[in-house]
C-alpha cells in the first residue's frame, strides 16, 4: 500500500520539480533588432557577429543570471515602416525579454514607442539627439551621438587645422540633420563661419554638384558626415575629380569604415583626412595596442574568421559591448528585465562598466553611453588589421 | 561659368544611363504595351557582370571582349522574364498581371544579389582614363555612357526601318490586331523584344559600372529616372528617351549645385509632373486614340 501510495506522490514531486526548474532555467530572450538588408546592411552585419560573439560567450559561461540567451533575429531592412512591424512581432508575438538595435536613428524613432510601452531595455547604436530620455526612457545608444561628434570635429577642424570657416557634406539621414544642427550651433558659439551645407542620397555615385556648390565658399575644411563607407569613398573620389585639394574632417564613419571608402576612391583620397573614432579603438604607437580591444580582436577572429575578415571589428565590438552591459545591468539588478530598472541601473553603474569600451558616461539627462571626452580624431587610412587606426599627431 | 559646364557635361553623362534604361522600356512598351519594372536591376545586373569578370585594373581589351557578353546574358535573362511575363497574358494590352510580374522579377533579382553579395556596394574601375574639362577630371564612362546611348538610339532606328524582324515589331507597335491578322507571330516577337532590351540595359550596366552603385537596393533609382526619362521624351519614342534622360540628369544635377541635394530627386518628379501636366504624350510622343 505505501508503495501505492508514494508513486503518484513521487510522480507529482518529479513533476514539480521539472517545472521549477524549467522556470529556473527558461532562457532570456533577446531581440535583435537590426537593419540586416537595406542602406545600413554593412555596419549591421558587423554589429551582429559583435552580438553573436558575446551571445556565444556567455551561453558557455553560464548565460545571464543563470538564463541562456535565446536569439530572435528581427531584420527592418533599414526602413522605419518595416522596424515598426517587425519590432511589434519582437513585442507581441516572440514576448522578447530585452532589444539589441537597431542602428539607424529613423528606426529607432518609429519602434521605440512599443518598446516603451512594453517597458523592455533596449540597447542600440543611433546617433540622433531627438531621441532623449523622454522619448526613449529605457533606451541606451553605444553610438557617438551627433552633438559630440559635431563638437570633436569643429575642437579637431580648429585646433589641428586652425580652421575659421567650414563647409558641411552630409548624408540626408535623421542623425545626419542632428548633426547639422548640433554644428551650426557649436560653429556659431565658437564663431566660427558655416561657408555651405549640401546633402546627398544614401548611395549616391556623383556628388559632383554638391561639392561644385560648397567650393564656392572657399572653406579652411570640409566637415564630412556619413553613414556609410561607400558614400565616404564616393565623396572623396569626387573630391579628386573635381581637384579640390580641401582638408576634410570627418565623421565616426569616415575612420569606421576607411576600407570600404578605399575600395572606391583609393588610399591616396584620404591624404588630407582625418575621422573620428572612440579613443579605445585607436594607438599612438604600434608597440602600444590597446589591451581590451586587442584580445576582443583575439576572440573574435578565433569564434568566426570568415566574417571577422571582412566586417568592421570596432563596430562589431561596440555591439558586443551592449550584450555585456545588459548582461551587467541584468546581474547588478537580481535578475529583473525590466526596463525601468535596468535603466536605473546603467544610468548609475555603466561608468564603471570595463567592456572593450571604457569610461561609459550615461546619465538621466542622456542615454548616449559615450561622451565626446572617449573620441580621438584618427588617420583613416593608417589602419592595422583588425581596424585599429592611428591617432591624429601620432607618426 | 565653369561650374555650369562641368554640372551640363556630367548631368548628360548620368542623364545617358537613364536614356538606356528609358530606351529599353521603350523596346518592350513598343511590342506589347508592358513596362518592365525590373530594367532598374537588370541595369545593375549588367554593372554586376561587370565586376564579376573584370580585374581590379582592366585593360581596353579585355572590356571590349565582355562588353557584347553582357549584352548577350542580359539579353537571355530578359528573354526569360519575358516569357515568364507574357505566357499567362491573351492580350498584353488589355490585361495588367505584368506589373506585379516584372516588380516581382525585380523584387527577386534585388533578393538574389543581397544572399549572393550581401548588403555591399561593388565598385569597378575603368579602363579609360578620365578627362579634362574647366580644370577638373570627368571620368571617360560618361563619354562612353553617352556614346553607347547614341550606338543603341541609332541601331534601333536602322533595326525597325532596315530589317523584316524590325519591321514586323513595328507593325506590333502600331497595331497588335492587325498585326496578328496579317500573320506575324506576335507572341515570338514580343520575346525577341524583351531579348533587345536586354543587350540594350545589359550593355548599358556593364559600361556604366564605375558611376553606378552595384548593390542589391539601388536598381529603384535608376529604374525611376529611366521611366521619368521615358515619360518626360514621351514613351516609345527613342529620341525622347535620349532627351529626356539628358533632360533629367542635367536638371537634377543642377538643381543640387543651385538649391541642395535634397532637391535632386524632387526635381526629377516635379519634371515628370510639368511635362505631363502641359504636354500628356511627353516632348515627343505622339497622341494616342483608345478605344472605348
Amino acid at each position: 500500500m505505501m508503495r501505492n501510495s508514494f508513486g503518484p506522490v513521487a510522480l507529482l514531486g518529479t513533476f514539480l520539480a521539472i517545472g521549477t526548474a524549467t522556470a529556473q532555467v527558461a532562457p532570456l530572450k533577446l531581440g535583435i533588432f537590426f537593419e540586416l538588408t537595406g542602406a545600413a546592411s554593412y555596419p549591421a552585419e558587423s554589429g551582429r557577429l559583435g552580438v553573436d560573439l558575446a551571445i556565444d560567450e556567455i551561453n558557455k559561461s553560464g548565460g545571464i543570471a543563470g538564463r541562456t540567451i535565446q536569439p530572435f533575429i528581427a531584420d527592418n531592412q533599414t526602413d522605419p515602416t518595416v522596424a515598426v512591424g517587425e519590432i511589434k512581432r519582437l513585442v507581441l508575438q516572440e514576448k522578447v525579454d530585452a532589444v539589441i538595435g537597431p542602428l539607424v536613428s529613423q528606426d529607432a524613432l518609429a519602434a521605440l514607442p512599443i518598446t516603451t510601452e512594453a517597458k523592455l531595455p533596449e540597447l542600440g547604436s543611433t546617433g540622433s539627439e531627438l531621441i532623449t530620455p523622454q522619448v526613449g526612457p529605457y533606451y541606451f545608444s553605444v553610438l557617438i551621438n551627433a552633438e559630440s561628434q559635431a563638437k570633436a570635429m569643429i575642437g579637431q577642424a580648429v585646433a589641428a587645422l586652425g580652421a575659421k570657416s567650414a563647409a558641411v557634406l552630409s548624408d540626408s539621414g535623421a542623425q545626419a540633420k542632428t548633426f547639422v544642427e548640433a554644428l551650426k550651433k557649436e560653429m556659431a558659439a565658437r564663431g566660427m563661419k558655416l561657408t555651405g551645407a549640401q546633402e546627398y542620397q544614401y548611395r549616391a555615385t556623383d556628388m559632383s554638384p554638391q561639392l561644385l556648390a560648397l567650393k564656392r565658399g572657399a572653406p579652411d575644411t570640409l566637415f564630412l558626415f556619413s553613414s556609410t563607407g561607400e558614400d565616404v569613398g564616393n565623396a572623396l573620389k569626387g573630391l579628386g575629380e573635381l581637384g579640390w585639394k580641401v582638408k576634410v574632417t570627418g565623421n565616426y564613419t569616415v575612420a569606421t569604415f576607411a576600407p570600404s571608402a578605399i575600395a572606391i576612391a583609393g588610399a591616396d583620397a584620404f591624404k588630407d583626412v582625418t575621422g573620428l573614432s572612440y579613443t579605445a579603438f585607436t594607438y599612438c604607437s604600434p608597440s602600444d595596442l590597446p589591451k581590451p580591444f586587442g584580445d576582443f580582436l583575439t576572440r573574435v577572429r578565433a569564434f568566426q574568421p570568415d566574417r571577422a575578415a571582412k566586417l568592421s571589428l570596432p563596430y562589431a565590438a561596440t555591439l558586443y559591448d551592449n550584450v555585456y552591459l545588459l548582461k551587467a545591468a541584468i546581474e547588478g539588478s537580481g535578475g529583473k528585465t525590466d526596463g525601468p530598472t535596468i535603466a536605473a541601473w546603467i544610468e548609475a553603474n555603466a561608468k564603471d562598466f570595463k567592456g572593450v569600451l571604457q569610461n561609459l558616461s550615461p546619465s538621466p539627462a542622456t542615454h548616449f553611453l559615450v561622451g565626446p571626452d572617449a573620441l580621438s580624431a584618427v588617420y583613416p587610412d593608417r589602419i592595422l588589421p583588425g581596424g585599429m587606426q592611428q591617432r591624429f599627431g601620432c607618426n | 561659368m565653369d561650374d555650369l559646364l562641368i554640372i551640363a557635361v556630367r548631368g548628360i553623362g548620368l542623364g545617358s544611363i537613364y536614356a538606356l534604361v528609358g530606351i529599353s522600356f521603350n523596346v518592350v512598351f513598343n511590342a506589347s504595351g508592358i513596362l518592365n519594372f525590373a530594367q532598374g536591376n537588370m541595369l545593375v545586373l549588367g554593372g554586376l557582370f561587370a565586376f564579376l569578370v573584370l580585374p581590379l585594373a582592366p585593360d581596353v581589351t579585355q572590356w571590349m571582349i565582355f562588353l557584347p557578353l553582357a549584352a548577350v546574358a542580359l539579353a537571355a535573362l530578359m528573354a526569360v522574364q519575358g516569357g515568364i511575363t507574357l505566357l499567362p497574358l491573351r492580350s498584353s494590352v488589355e490585361q495588367h498581371s505584368w506589373l506585379i510580374t516584372t516588380l516581382a522579377a525585380s523584387v527577386i533579382i534585388g533578393a538574389v544579389l543581397l544572399l549572393y553579395q550581401g548588403a555591399v556596394q561593388q565598385s569597378v574601375h575603368s579602363p579609360f582614363a578620365n578627362f579634362s574639362l574647366a580644370g577638373t577630371r570627368v571620368p571617360a564612362t560618361y563619354a562612353a555612357s553617352v556614346l553607347l546611348a547614341l550606338f543603341w538610339y541609332v541601331a534601333l532606328r536602322l533595326f525597325h526601318t532596315k530589317l523584316l524582324v524590325g519591321l514586323a515589331i513595328s507593325a506590333i507597335a502600331q497595331d497588335m490586331d492587325a498585326a496578328r491578322a496579317a500573320g506575324i507571330r506576335v507572341r515570338r516577337l514580343q520575346i525577341g523584344a524583351f531579348a533587345i532590351s536586354g543587350l540594350v540595359v545589359g550593355s548599358a550596366g556593364f559600361v556604366a559600372a564605375p558611376m553606378m552603385a552595384i548593390a542589391n537596393d539601388s536598381g529603384l533609382a535608376y529604374v525611376m529616372n529611366g521611366f521619368v526619362a521615358a515619360v518626360v521624351g514621351g514613351l516609345g519614342s527613342n529620341l525622347g528617351a535620349l532627351v529626356g534622360g539628358a533632360l533629367v540628369g542635367v536638371v537634377s544635377m543642377y538643381a543640387a549645385f543651385e538649391y541642395g541635394g535634397e532637391f535632386q530627386n524632387a526635381v526629377s518628379l516635379g519634371l515628370l509632373v510639368g511635362v505631363l501636366m502641359l504636354r500628356p504624350q511627353g516632348l515627343f510622343g505622339r497622341p494616342a486614340a483608345r478605344r472605348v
